[in-house]
């Protein structure tokens, strides 16, 4: 179980030290197949049950929402910049909120159960120092996207998994979350553009 | 001498010229017959199923219909049907809105679907997860606002929210580590995170109600994170507006109210500090901010952060305001969409939402002028509106809970936003007109929802219906321990 939690905990470090926002997708990517490895082998028995969940969190997470946001980044010219701005201040910061993430999670005093809410932590605070550090919509979309995938992560706390409904609303958040996103700060008049007009009628 | 005001750049033109542009299309006449549909049925349920019947559990215990559901089921639809006419009958004279109205109403229509399942929820993190979604729902709505960037301002309201729901997540993940530690399985279904509860001060569980809570606060306006809502409102199209102030303000309230039903007695002091504290620093923001408004719709956003002020004021004194609470946050929702929909007419006439060319208005649109100028009375807590006997309530409440320095600020701040917003508005409906036109001319399709939401503002402030007393208290009882 510890296995997929670090490759979670990998595709949510790497990426803020050292990738692109072109790179972004690949990440994700990469968080949702470590998920659906988790969401796999957390059900003793494989049943329909979890063979749905972890079919979802592949297909949704790992394939579709990547694609979504690469096709949104295309062409830019944010796709080249940092994820997070590369300074000491931001690294220090970063290494700071992992730690103390993981001194959050040790409170369990479980070894799996520990590290799984360290990670679900250690998303949360990366994904608020995005959010605070960078202001390019596109990073801020990719921060947004971490939270939603410490809350899937979030779910293998919990005693019993998720129920089909309550899974099958956060994947539509989850995809509705880059739809939407990608649609904002994309296209001609997307965030990025400058726009001197405004529009002519309120209604 | 009167001078030439910048018109409405659809018509260069004022209202009383406001030709009708093209016929109403199905889709806004069907727009109506579901908010019709949604309103009945919420009424039917409302008329035949006895209180004592509720809770009644849906969909193996994910919905529940209670009182509290119960009632803002009704109060959200309600709006949504004057809403739904308002945009039925701007459809005539709008050619934006005549182009849009599909991608619109189906946006408005699944934006309206998601809040009544959210207001039905029975489990915390679907609920979480409803108005999230109800929020990406609104954001595309927002987006075809009149505002410079209207796409980043649908991203900075997205951003907000998706911060404050955030921090209600940190709020879960702590409860979750608490009742870990202590060892007890966690769910978070309403009815049932109650039993994973502890009242012997836990520091994780306190941690994690106060996350929820001031994440909640955020949706809501509360300070300080407040701050998406006045660039939002004011951007938005007017009909969004009044459904984000109306309906998705509603569905943050009931995440509220579930979470002190859930907390019922545990953690009572810390709320009260935490909600007194959001309550004073948006009433003082609120305050300055409408101070220096020079824009309507602004200035109405303002009123509505320091109506959320009231509201988490209102809360901390607990069962004393609670009655005062429920009623004040019904009556704002129709409050603020008769402000935001009579804004919306203005705007259409004049094509600015600043007040300095406007003057005079109630001669040019005598029956927006008047209906605003109600909607502001009813705002600033006047008689014989709801608003008025919900305030004098939660004063009363907190007088009885002996927290004077709440008294007096609250006093001190709903002055002071008293006169900065009569300095503001008054000059603009009563002033010498700017310019000359013939007065507008307003259809009833029009005026109807406004006026619809006149009378049940007076009715609720002069004389309640039993039934709806009735259910008033049982969620009063509900959220006041």
């Amino acid at each position: 179980m510890s296995l997929p939690l670090i490759l979670c905990l990998i595709a949510t470090v790497i990426p803020v030290f050292f990738g692109k926002i072109g790179a972004a997708p690949f990440w994700l990517g990469l968080q949702a197949l470590a998920l659906g490895w988790i969401t796999l082998t957390r059900h003793h028995e494989l049943d329909v049950h979890a063979l749905a969940l972890g079919l979802e969190v592949l297909v949704v997470r790992a394939w579709l929402a990547p694609t979504l946001l690469r096709r949104a980044l295309a062409g830019s010219a944010v796709q080249r910049q940092e994820l997070m701005p590369s300074n000491l201040f931001a690294w220090g910061v970063a290494i700071s909120l992992i730690i103390l993430a993981f001194k959050f999670g040790d409170g369990a005093r479980a070894d799996v159960r520990a590290l799984t809410l360290g990670v679900v932590a250690a998303t949360v605070m990366i994904a608020f120092l995005v959010l605070s550090t960078n202001q390019t919509p596109a990073a801020q979309l990719v921060a947004m996207l971490f939270m939603e995938n410490a809350l899937a992560l979030f779910e293998s706390l919990m005693p019993e998994p998720w129920p089909l409904p309550v899974h099958l609303s956060v994947s539509a958040l989850y995809v509705a979350t880059v739809a939407v996103g990608s649609w904002l700060v994309s296209g001609p008049s997307g965030v990025l553009v400058p726009h001197g007009d405004a529009m002519e009628e309120d209604t | 001498m009167s001078t030439p005001l910048p018109l409405s750049p659809d018509t260069a033109r004022p209202a009383a010229n406001e030709a009708p542009v093209q016929a109403h299309s199905v889709v806004s006449a069907a727009l109506v017959g579901v908010a019709a549909a949604f309103w009945l049925a919420s009424m039917l349920v409302f008329l035949t199923l006895p209180l004592e019947q509720l809770p009644l559990y849906l969909a193996r215990r994910y919905l529940v219909l209670d009182a509290t559901s119960l009632l803002f089921v009704m109060v959200v639809n309600t709006v949504f049907l004057g809403i739904s006419v308002y945009i039925h009958s701007r459809e005539r004279t709008s050619r934006v809105l005549k182009q849009d109205i599909r991608s619109r109403a189906g946006l408005v229509l699944l934006f309206m679907l998601v809040i009544n399942i959210g207001i039905l929820c029975n489990h915390l993190i679907l609920l979480w997860i409803l108005i999230e979604l109800s929020t990406l729902c609104a954001a595309p709505l927002v987006a075809r606002g009149n505002a410079a960037s209207p796409k980043g301002v649908a991203w900075r309201y997205l951003l907000y929210s998706a911060m404050t729901l955030s921090i209600t997540f940190l709020g879960f993940m702590c409860l979750a580590q608490s009742a870990q530690l202590r060892g007890v399985e966690i769910s978070f279904a309403v009815d049932a995170l109650g039993h994973a509860l502890t009242s012997g001060g836990d520091s994780w569980q306190r941690l994690g109600f106060s996350f929820m809570l001031f994440g909640l606060g955020g949706k809501l306006g509360l300070a300080p994170l407040y701050a998406w809502l006045p660039e939002t409102y004011e951007a938005a199209p007017t009909s969004t507006s009044a459904l984000l102030a109306a309906v998705q303000f509603n569905i943050s309230v009931v995440a509220v109210f579930r979470i002190l039903q859930v907390f019922h007695g545990v953690e009572a002091h810390m709320v009260s500090q935490e909600l007194l504290v959001m309550g004073y620093v948006s009433l003082v923001v609120a305050a300055v901010q409408v101070m220096a408004a020079r824009n309507y719709k602004r200035l109405i956003a303002y009123a509505c952060v320091s109506s959320s002020g009231v509201i988490a004021l209102g809360l901390s004194v607990g069962k004393a305001a609670a009655y005062g609470v429920v009623l004040y946050v019904v009556s704002n929702a129709f409050v603020k969409s008769l402000l935001f929909l009579t804004a919306g007419r203005m705007r259409a006439v004049y094509g600015t939402n600043d007040v300095a060319p406007l003057s005079g208005v109630i001669r040019i649109m005598p029956f927006s002028g008047l209906l605003f100028t109600v909607g502001i009375f009813a705002l600033l807590g006047f008689p014989p509106f709801a608003s008025f006997l919900a305030e004098m309530l939660i004063l009363s409440g907190i007088v009885q809970a002996g927290n004077l320095m709440a008294f007096t600020l609250m006093c001190v701040m709903l002055t002071v936003i008293f006169v900065a917003t009569g300095r503001t508005v008054f000059p603009m409906l009563w002033g010498a007109p700017k310019r000359e036109a013939p007065p507008s001319q307003e259809t009833w399709l029009t005026t109807v929802p406004k006026l619809g939401f006149v009378g049940i503002l007076i009715m609720l402030g002069t004389y309640t219906p039993d039934a709806i007393t009735r259910l008033l208290r049982e969620v009063a009882q509900s959220i006041g321990g």
